[in-house]
């Protein structure tokens, strides 16, 4: 396959042209291309605060606000997954759980949305085996995310978060990493979350609605920061602008000159 | 080959029996002390096998002995079938003291018959071991020679020579048969190779006919190795023993390559594979790795060994040096070469490679995919399986549950062992109005439920398994679990107890 460089004068898109044929060649110079590509979550307003989405190739750190968010932490995570999944190009999940998270909150059991043919999970007994196998993970190219879930703060500093973005980097996945206990030391992932559960809205019958986080976005490489209410339909497997109570809907009233006319008559 | 003083070469390789002066190690045997095994001193002084311990002590007064412990024996004669691994992987255990070992098609390796035998009688005296040995064509023939005769190699063709002026104990008889036969004025081998079969079945019982066609060659006798002999094997053997782990890490790469070459001829790929490590001082180490495929590709296999040896790679001690280095296939399936294409990347193989190194370095146990099983009972409703084990993951199907809410109907955490609560709920049936989980207080905002899930009544025999009503509750902090009564009120239990079972997203 020849290659014709037409002219010179506009040296930068030729060379992006020139880069993804040679990448189209040889999948190993992948990494160096720096493909920018994003996991959208189909929610303009954080999309647009995140520059697209989610960086993929990069690292994520999700934890949960207080110890009983737990659950919400996992639904978050596994929601992303169930995103990424949907892309149906035959990459597996991968979920590295580290012995004393399972104690902590229990095992895996049925992730809302995300199809168990798709997902391994691989149990760790240690922190530092964790961060072996997130490593692993991440290079391996045939993976679309890992979710590392790490329950005690152990060796995770600056050196262990960048050596793991350089690994995602090489391995163009997403890579989450949860911890259930917020850390206070600075860390090379691309952006930190803080999940918390939240009260949602009923349903028609009074019941259970959709679930509803609270999502803080703590730190961003990438632009602001921010705070939203998020709901996942596990069906549908998208994320929903959370449903205003049936309450606040029924008190909102037509206050236009025209509602006031007809009132009056 | 026969360890003739198994039990105090034993003690005195741990250094709890002199070897120059005379010891015994006794046993009750018919209501009396008796001795079960002599040390080559206390044989010259005249002590016998058998002998009752106080005349023994009334001959010699100062005469150590020691309590009898065959299971310490039969494991120190485990460990030396494991150190001969490395003559032969067919070794059989005669107990209570002897090994058998076919040779057949590995003496060459050596040099011959003869300087194996030397090899091995040689090593095993300098670990401390009395040991006689004889190579002949039978197993029968073998036994006798060595714990009866003298010479050590018996051509092949004329056993029944060499046979001959061996006492009838050479047999292998039960002592009722042989002293039975003395009476009658047999004693030799010879006497009884070869007179009429008939009337000595009749009479000596058709186990002394079976043991001299046994001997002699007429009839097969099969060992029963140890361990399973392998499809594929490879070996390296070393002049200097090698310590190093990256030294260890390089010669399993070269066999594995050999192994390449063999199992590309049959077109098979190993899915199991055992490295054993034989010490120079005796001792054996077995590192296993399997696979989730097939496998013959050279820089694979080396990766799973070094993911192996850093997480093992503490207890492997190479002591003075390994010199011996053997790797064998121990499970071999087919596996066809395909065509991989140029522009498309290869997602399975990399991916069955990475749980491979994954299980190779935590234990294939740990790295599970997770499969639903029709069980109504939440516990086993979903099962982890190894991940090497599940062949296709086209039917793993999710086990339908009627889908009556927005919400998800089952827990994204479930607990191994459901949390006991406390809560306040309406009797009988009603859902908890407030609960108190981990010190912590919850008010209950919505619920939805209840889901009744009976156990399995034909699994309990007393009765005694009790009828779970599952809630889904979400607290006024937007917390939602899953919460189960055990036992209805006044039906099963008069105090029905909480737990919280799962925590959903």
């Amino acid at each position: 396959m020849t290659v014709i460089i037409k002219s010179m004068t506009d040296p930068c898109p030729k060379l992006h042209d020139l880069r993804r044929a040679l990448t189209s060649w040889q999948p190993s110079w992948h990494s160096w291309q720096h493909d920018e590509r994003r996991l959208g979550l189909g929610v303009p307003v954080i999309d647009a605060v995140l520059g697209g989405g989610l960086l993929l190739g990069a690292v994520h750190e999700l934890s949960s606000a207080r110890p009983r968010d737990h659950g919400a932490l996992a639904g978050f995570a596994a929601a992303l997954a169930a995103l990424i999944n949907a892309n149906k190009d035959g990459r597996q999940i991968v979920w590295i759980q580290h012995d004393f998270a399972a104690v902590e909150a229990g095992h895996l059991y049925d992730l809302c949305g995300l199809p168990l043919s798709s997902l391994v999970v691989v149990q760790v007994p240690r922190v530092i085996d964790a961060l072996w196998a997130l490593e692993e993970t991440l290079k391996c190219r045939a993976v679309a995310a890992v979710v590392a879930e790490i329950a005690e703060e152990g060796s995770i500093d600056l050196t262990a978060t960048r050596r793991l973005s350089l690994a995602a980097r090489d391995g163009g996945g997403l890579g989450l990493l949860l911890r259930h206990r917020p850390a206070a030391t600075s860390s090379a992932s691309a952006t930190r979350w803080e999940v918390a559960s939240a009260s949602g809205a009923c349903d028609a019958f009074g019941g259970l609605g959709h679930t509803t986080f609270t999502l803080s976005l703590v730190k961003n490489r990438y632009g602001p920061c921010g705070r939203w209410l998020l709901s996942w339909d596990p069906h549908e497997r998208a994320f929903v602008p959370p449903a205003l109570s049936l309450g606040v809907a029924e008190t909102a009233r037509d206050r236009s000159a025209r509602a006031l006319s007809a009132r009056a008559a | 080959m026969w360890l003739k003083r198994l039990a105090t070469d034993r003690l005195a390789r741990c250094q709890l029996a002199p070897r120059d002066a005379p010891f015994v190690v006794v046993a009750p045997v018919k209501s009396a002390l008796r001795l079960v095994a002599v040390n080559a001193e206390a044989a010259r002084l005249g002590l016998t096998i058998g002998m009752a311990l106080a005349d023994a002590r009334a001959m010699y007064p100062k005469l150590g002995c020691a309590d009898a412990d065959p299971d310490a024996d039969q494991h120190l004669l485990s460990a030396v079938a494991d150190w001969c691994d490395r003559y032969t992987p067919l070794v059989g255990i005669d107990p209570p003291d002897g090994l058998i070992l076919d040779i057949t098609g590995c003496a060459h390796l050596f040099g011959g018959e003869a300087p194996l035998c030397r090899d091995l009688m040689q090593r095993l005296k300098t670990q401390g071991f009395d040991v006689a040995a004889a190579i002949a064509d039978t197993v029968g023939c073998a036994w006798g020679v060595a714990h009866y005769g003298d010479s050590s190699l018996v051509p092949p063709g004329i056993a029944r020579d060499y046979l001959a002026p061996l006492p009838l104990a050479a047999l292998r008889l039960a002592p009722e048969v042989v002293d039975a036969l003395a009476d009658v004025g047999l004693k030799r081998i010879a006497d009884v190779l070869d007179r009429p079969r008939a009337p000595l079945a009749a009479r000596f019982g058709a186990n002394l006919v079976r043991r001299i066609d046994q001997a002699s060659g007429d009839d097969d006798e099969p060992i029963m190795p140890r361990l399973p002999v392998p499809p594929y094997v490879v070996e390296r053997r070393f002049a200097e023993p090698i310590a190093l782990e990256q030294d260890v890490l390089g010669t399993i790469e070269h066999l594995a390559g050999e192994l390449h070459r063999l199992l590309e001829r049959r077109g098979e790929g190993a899915r199991q594979l055992a490295a054993a490590l034989f010490r120079a001082d005796g001792k054996v180490y077995r590192i296993e790795v399997g696979t989730s495929a097939p496998v013959r590709d050279v820089a694979r296999l080396r990766r799973l060994f070094a993911e192996k040896l850093a997480a093992i790679g503490d207890t492997c001690d190479p002591g003075f040096g390994f010199d011996v280095i053997r790797l064998s296939a121990m499970v071999a399936e087919r596996c066809d070469v395909e065509q991989v294409g140029l522009a498309t990347p290869d997602h399975a193989a990399e991916f069955a490679h990475l749980i491979d190194r994954l299980g190779a370095r935590f234990g294939l146990r740990r790295v599970v995919r997770l499969v639903p099983q029709d069980v109504h009972i939440p516990e086993f409703a979903v099962a982890a399986v190894p991940a090497h084990a599940v062949k296709t993951t086209a039917n793993l199907a999710v086990q339908v549950v009627e889908q009556d809410s927005l919400g998800s109907i089952r827990p994204i955490r479930l607990f191994a062992r459901p949390e006991p609560i406390e809560a306040i709920a309406e009797v009988p049936d009603g859902p908890p109005v407030r609960f108190k989980w981990r010190r912590m207080t919850h008010d209950v905002a919505r619920v939805e439920g209840p889901e009744r899930i009976a156990m399995e009544w034909w699994r309990d025999k007393e009765g005694r398994t009790l009828t779970r009503d599952y809630f889904r509750i979400e607290s006024r902090d937007g917390v939602r679990v899953w919460v189960y009564r055990e036992g209805l009120y006044e039906r099963e239990t008069t105090e029905p107890r909480w737990f919280l079972h799962g925590l959903f997203a």
